[in-house]
């Protein structure tokens, strides 16, 4: 399969790095973990663009790390040890009453580590499908997707994402033409000298900015009729009401169970019906617009099938070893044909164009 | 005597009801580890903090969409970009030092400035920005751009009357309130994600279901131990930051609000006659 080079569209790299990330919270099996680990990263290798936020996955793993590192510390000053093969043992804190079962140093097993590494391992390995996506999707390519609800929001942030770039490259001129008059560029003074000149010029900026979108019909929006506009604010507020009295009821079990998911359910409907209507009032097309064609359907679907194997044999000891006894985990031969499921998108998908290999 | 601020971001009774509603739910999303039941549906699963985060999501997004419905023009839009795009760039600068971080004293003196709504825009859009810059969006941005716009709606919300010395004292003692608040409910929000599953739990780790009490001791030491140590440097930092800079900013911001002309709105009035006579 050799279709034309092109950007897949932002939203299918997410569903799949998602999915892969829900395949990932649903085991402890720290093999499994690193196989997802490698699919993430092997797709990042096989299909990432240009842009400098195809770095994110090293990034994002190299978080991980300090994620297992931080959960395999306070398990191991803070945790009560699991019975077994004792490492070492560290001198003990006695603490006052005021905090009970709290407990510092102690000995410390190999069970207690195991426990807390394979926990934090598969943290970082969310973390590492996360990362995947940062740096598969393209973040200009998906503000593009935001609903004509929230296009004033995207238009800032676009205006945002330019203009960062820009105010550093200012600071640069504004201590160059300090330098040349002699003037501190160090010390409180200098900072101060610098940051004012650069604030004052990006609020200048900013009215310029928007004196050529308004001229150019940004930032405007349709009328749209009173009733529904009247419609738009019912099923938002009835959504948000529905998600904040479902999300209570999720908490305290002593409330009706209808109170629970289902309103929840029904808040999260109505309030996206709300955004859905909310889109109208912005009439606009998009230049170019990605769509949702056969590769991304492909995409997304290879990404739920891993989700739904995981969940569907998820609670068993395959996926879940045990660490007290501490055992090998093994290798469950369905969860890793899901896994080359996975992996199935860096041919099906398109290629990246502009890359040479 | 100058203004106090504009609302640049005017909110309307349907939007500031969105936002009371998303506050409660926001609070839920931050707050669940302490109010959840031992015998409640989420108690015992996985799932429950990344279902908090979707729910974060999609209530960003409505509150987001209705703030801007009818109450956001260009020059709204422009100054949120422009502001935002400055927050962007300074917030790298205190990646890595602990508790340098300098985006605070900006969403505090810009929604002293242009308003609540202004402010809560400006919060949640500059960590969002910032995210997708440096390709960092992760399950925590929801949450960082939750709190980050509350704090930029506080600091819209604080007493006008206040004016000069006492305006910069008040500033500095808000901002740092709101970052040591910000910690304190960051470390919430991620303090789930410690629930010891298989393991023996840990005396910092997050128990679902025990009582308030208990687990709010539990959360005390977590966040005494893991990130104390960031949020006090970052509080004092954020207040001197406030108090050097609150003078010249505030007044550079009250000089573009006052030129943006926020609150007076643009009408077309006829041509009048006089002026086509002395152009013949």
């Amino acid at each position: 399969m050799h279709p034309v080079p092109r950007h897949l569209h932002p939203g299918a790299w997410w569903l799949w790095a998602v999915g892969l990330a829900t395949a990932a919270s649903r085991t402890t099996n720290p093999v499994l973990l690193l196989l997802i680990a490698a699919v993430a990263g092997y797709m990042v290798a096989a299909r990432r663009t240009n842009s400098p936020s195809s770095r994110a996955y090293v990034v994002f793993l190299r978080l991980g790390l300090v994620v297992i590192a931080i959960r395999v510390v306070l398990a191991g000053l803070f945790g009560a040890a699991l019975p077994g093969h004792t490492l070492l043992t560290l001198p003990q804190v006695a603490l006052p009453d005021w905090a009970p079962g709290v407990r510092i140093g102690g000995p410390i097993t190999l069970e207690s580590v195991a426990a807390a590494g394979y926990q934090g391992l598969r943290l970082a390995v969310m973390l590492c499908c996360i990362g995947a996506a940062n740096a598969l999707a393209s973040p200009a390519r998906l503000l593009r997707c935001v609903p004509g609800a929230l296009y004033e929001v995207g238009v800032a942030v676009v205006v945002a994402m330019t203009f960062a770039p820009q105010v550093i490259a200012t600071v640069s001129r504004v201590r160059a033409a300090r330098r040349l008059r002699g003037r501190p560029n160090r010390g409180l003074r200098g900072i101060r000298g610098v940051a004012m000149p650069v604030l004052e010029g990006a609020l200048e900026r900013s009215l310029e900015v928007a004196a050529s979108m308004d001229s150019r019909g940004y930032g405007r929006s349709g009328g749209l009729p009173q009733s529904t506009r009247w419609l738009t604010a019912a099923a938002t507020l009835a959504g948000l009401l529905g998600v904040a009295a479902g999300s209570y009821g999720l908490l305290d079990s002593g409330t009706p169970g209808l109170l629970g998911l289902p309103a929840v359910a029904l808040g999260v409907l109505l309030a996206t019906a709300g955004l859905a209507l909310g889109s109208r009032r912005t009439a606009r097309t998009r230049y170019r617009p990605d769509r949702w064609l056969p590769p991304e359907l492909l995409v997304v679907a290879c990404g739920m099938a891993i989700a739904a194997t995981f969940i569907a044999i998820g609670g068993t000891a395959a996926l879940q070893p045990s660490v007290s006894p501490l055992q090998a985990p093994g290798l469950p031969l369905l969860a890793s044909a899901g896994l080359l499921a996975a992996l199935l998108p860096s041919w099906l998908s398109p290629s990246v164009p502009g890359l040479q290999r | 005597m100058t203004v106090v601020g504009v609302s640049a971001v005017r909110l309307h009774p349907r939007s500031a009801a969105a936002l009371a509603l998303s506050g409660a739910v926001g609070l839920l999303a931050f707050c669940w580890p302490l109010l959840v039941r031992h015998d409640s549906a989420v108690a015992h699963s996985t799932d429950a903090p990344w279902l908090f985060v979707l729910l974060l999501i999609l209530i960003l997004g409505v509150v987001l969409a209705e703030i801007a419905e009818g109450g956001m023009d260009a020059k709204a839009i422009a100054l949120l970009g422009v502001l935002a795009a400055i927050g962007a760039a300074l917030r790298p600068l205190g990646a890595g030092a602990a508790g340098l971080e300098p985006v605070w004293f900006l969403f505090v003196l810009s929604g002293r400035v242009l308003g609540r709504g202004f402010g809560f825009a400006l919060g949640a859009l500059t960590l969002f920005a910032s995210a997708l810059l440096t390709a960092g969006v992760g399950p925590w941005l929801p949450f960082q751009m939750f709190a980050a716009a509350w704090v930029g709606f506080g600091a819209g919300c604080l007493p006008g009357r206040v004016r000069g010395r006492w305006e910069v004292v008040v500033l500095a003692a808000y901002g740092a309130a709101a970052s040591l608040l910000y910690g304190l409910l960051l470390d919430l929000s991620f303090w789930p994600f410690t629930v010891s599953g298989t393991g023996a739990p840990s005396t910092l780790a997050f128990v679902p279901g025990a009582p308030l009490a208990d687990n709010v001791g539990r959360f005390v030491a977590f966040h005494l131990t893991t990130s104390l140590g960031f949020d006090v440097p970052r509080a004092v930092f954020t207040a001197l930051l406030v108090t050097l800079t609150a003078r010249p900013v505030l007044l550079t911001l009250r000089r573009a609000a006052r030129r943006a002309a926020f609150d007076s709105p643009a009408e077309f009035a006829p041509v009048e006659r006089q002026l086509s006579i002395s152009l013949d």
